[in-house]
């Protein structure tokens, strides 16, 4: 844990600022890596129709829609491995439409203000959306990461989200979810 | 009763031995695998335990939620039996939990965790592998303290330990019925064998029994054994019945013998008594006409020497005197012999080197143209009747000293042998000897085995040496050569 030692010192520094701005500005890179790495394993923890997954030999494809904060860390992360026997691809989308090919898709903190939108826009189709936005699973996203104030990273699950889309998340992904939402809209 | 275990209790023994042997072979072998099957599903249900924890701790690990993996491990908290848990994560623990009251536990190398479990004396040690979808996570060990399972096989040695008791007491009484079927016969067998060496009666017979082959054989050949003692008792009865009857018979027999040799004795004694009141009467009476003799014929020579009587009268009248005189000494023999036989035995101790000297002195006084050397043994002494001692001396010293009359060199000697056993005295010379042929006869009254012309003498002495040594239960003998001497031996009975 040795990167403890020189954000202690910049909070000292850089009073008045939010914490995440500091995470951000300062471990960006790191910070995504774990979250790229977050990413991955959902895919491992959540089962999609059998429809979709008796296609077999097409690719699992990981969509990021709006500006990519992972830089290389994600396709580090996924070269090599596979989700359920299928190769994974990694899209970057400039489109919401984009989106519905995709298996999974994360939303990235520059589409907050679209978030709704792009929400409204996926309901029901078998794409599990994954966000670092604030309130990201109340607002109806499935899996909302967040940082925590010893900077960890921690998710909240959608569950109403997830079953409504027809995707079904293992009770290994839920008992680690720090806020489980039950109804779509409802908040625990 | 006998001192040593009887049969039953034997049999008992043996028996409570063999059942208890098979009893602790069998529980011992059942223990062995009960405690094999605790053991197996011990392992078998924390392995269960174990994977069901990898299996919830598994994206814990997958997204480094330490938390988490700690709050499902502490689950474990609901089994006491554990002592510790963990994680290990890339040679890192990743997380733990401990029991309250462990305060640290000692985990090894991390880097590379063993796998399956591990038995120590008092823990069990299992690990299992976490992973997710094939990928591997880490290792997840769950330690445990073994007192449930020594609970357990306490438990089970305490359930096999009463179940085997009466088990065993089962078997003992179960025991009980064929080992009487064989124990019972023996016994009887035995107190019969008691009964018929106490009472000696060979009447008696064992009742047979249904039982094993051995004892009814035995029980066979004991009544045919005690039929045999029975045969040979009666007839030892028999011979021994006869043989009283002979004994009585025979001391019948003896008793009337024995009576008429009393009756003979008695009639002997009377007649010898007789006998030698007639000698001493005899020899006594004959003394007053021999003296009436002596003294007529002395007076015709003294009175009528001188004219009245030429030399022939003369001579006669002294041929009578000689006959007189020797008439006289054997009469005095005869009385001195009667006398010898009548005494009464006064033993003593007696010095016979003494008695053996004064004798000879007196000898040697009486005959002083005589030169005899004379030897007596020293320090001889003898239990014996001094006074008739000193006669047996007197005839033998004076025989030695007869004989020896023509030796020029005479020797006498006196002294002490052992002649079977007995101490024996001797009196030996060199003198003329006897023909050992009429050794018989040398002891006899009146007898001679030298012409009076040779040797005077009334031929009595020797008779009346017998006689003191016969009274005094001892024996005499002689032997002797002609011309080169005799010796004389006699014991004198009693102690000595």
């Amino acid at each position: 844990m040795a990167r403890h030692l020189p954000r202690r010192w910049l909070m000292m520094l850089v009073t008045g600022l939010s914490i995440a701005q500091v995470c951000d500005a300062v471990d960006g890179a790191p910070e995504y890596r774990v979250k790229a790495a977050f990413v991955y394993k959902f895919a491992t923890y959540i089962r999609w129709p059998v429809s979709i997954a008796a296609e077999g030999s097409a690719p699992f494809v990981i969509g990021v829609l709006g500006a990519d904060p992972f830089g290389t860390s994600l396709s580090d992360v996924v070269r090599g491995q596979n989700v359920q026997g299928r190769v994974i691809h990694i899209r970057v989308l400039s489109r919401v439409e984009e989106a519905l090919a995709c298996d999974l898709v994360f939303v990235s903190s520059s589409e907050q203000r679209n978030l709704p939108q792009i929400l409204a826009t996926l309901r029901a189709a078998p794409v599990l959306t994954v966000g670092d936005i604030e309130q990201f699973a109340e607002q109806g996203g499935m899996v909302g990461l967040i940082t925590t104030e010893d900077n960890h990273v921690r998710f909240d699950i959608n569950k109403a989200a997830i079953e409504g889309a027809g995707l079904r998340a293992s009770s290994q992904l839920l008992q680690l979810a720090r806020v489980v939402v039950e109804a779509r809209g409802g908040h625990r | 009763m006998p001192a040593s275990a009887s049969i039953g209790r034997r049999l008992g023994w043996l028996s409570i031995f063999s059942s208890a042997t098979a009893l602790l072979a069998a529980s011992v072998a059942l223990l062995f695998f009960q405690l094999q099957e605790v053991k197996s599903s011990l392992v078998l249900r924390l392995e269960t335990v174990a994977d069901l924890i990898a299996f919830n701790v598994a994206s814990a690990v997958d997204f480094n939620d330490a938390e988490a993996a700690k709050t499902m491990i502490s689950s474990l908290k609901t089994r006491p039996a554990v002592v510790s848990a963990g994680i290990i994560v890339n040679g890192r623990m990743f997380a733990t939990y401990r029991r309250k009251d462990v305060t640290a536990s000692e985990l090894g190398d991390l880097r590379i965790p063993p796998t399956g479990h591990r038995f120590g004396a008092d823990e069990l040690t299992v690990y299992r592998p976490v992973s997710s979808e094939g990928r591997p996570l880490g290792t997840l060990f769950i330690h445990v303290d073994l007192h449930e399972y020594h609970q357990t096989w306490r438990r089970f040695a305490l359930v096999t330990g009463l179940v085997a008791i009466p088990a065993l007491l089962i078997a003992l009484l179960l025991s009980q019925l064929p080992q009487r079927l064989i124990s019972r016969p023996i016994l009887n067998l035995a107190s019969l064998a008691a009964a018929v060496s106490d009472r000696k009666d060979y009447s008696v017979r064992a009742p047979s029994v249904r039982s094993a082959a051995e004892i009814e054989q035995l029980i066979g050949t004991f009544n045919q054994m005690l039929t045999e003692i029975q045969g040979q008792h009666a007839e030892i009865e028999d011979a021994r019945a006869t043989l009283e009857r002979r004994v009585v018979d025979r001391t019948r027999e003896l008793e009337s013998r024995t009576g008429q040799l009393e009756v003979q004795g008695r009639e002997l004694a009377a007649a010898n008594r007789e006998l030698e009141s007639f000698s001493y009467s005899v020899s006594h009476d004959l003394r007053a006409p021999l003296r009436a003799i002596d003294g007529f014929s002395k007076a015709l020579l003294s009175d009528y020497r001188t004219g009245a009587l030429d030399e022939r009268g003369i001579h006669f009248l002294e041929r009578v005197r000689a006959g007189t005189q020797r008439m006289s000494q054997l009469i005095d023999d005869m009385l001195h012999l009667s006398q010898v036989t009548r005494r009464a035995l006064a033993r003593a101790d007696v010095d016979v080197t003494a008695v053996a000297q004064e004798v000879a002195a007196e000898l040697a006084k009486r005959n002083p143209d005589r030169v005899v050397r004379c030897v007596i043994g020293p320090n001889l002494r003898a239990s014996a009747d001094s006074h008739l001692l000193t006669i047996v001396f007197e005839n033998l010293l004076a025989n030695a000293w007869k004989f020896t009359g023509a030796k020029p060199e005479a020797l006498v000697e006196v002294g002490q042998t052992v002649i079977d056993g007995a101490v024996a005295f001797f009196v030996r010379d060199n003198g003329a000897g006897f023909n050992e042929t009429y050794a018989g006869k040398l002891f006899g009254a009146f007898q001679r085995l030298h012409h009076e012309s040779e040797f005077e003498g009334t031929g009595i002495g020797l008779a009346t040496v017998k006689r003191i040594i016969m009274r005094h239960g001892g024996l005499v003998s002689a032997e002797g050569v002609e011309g080169l001497g005799a010796t004389f031996y006699f014991t004198l009975g009693g102690k000595s």
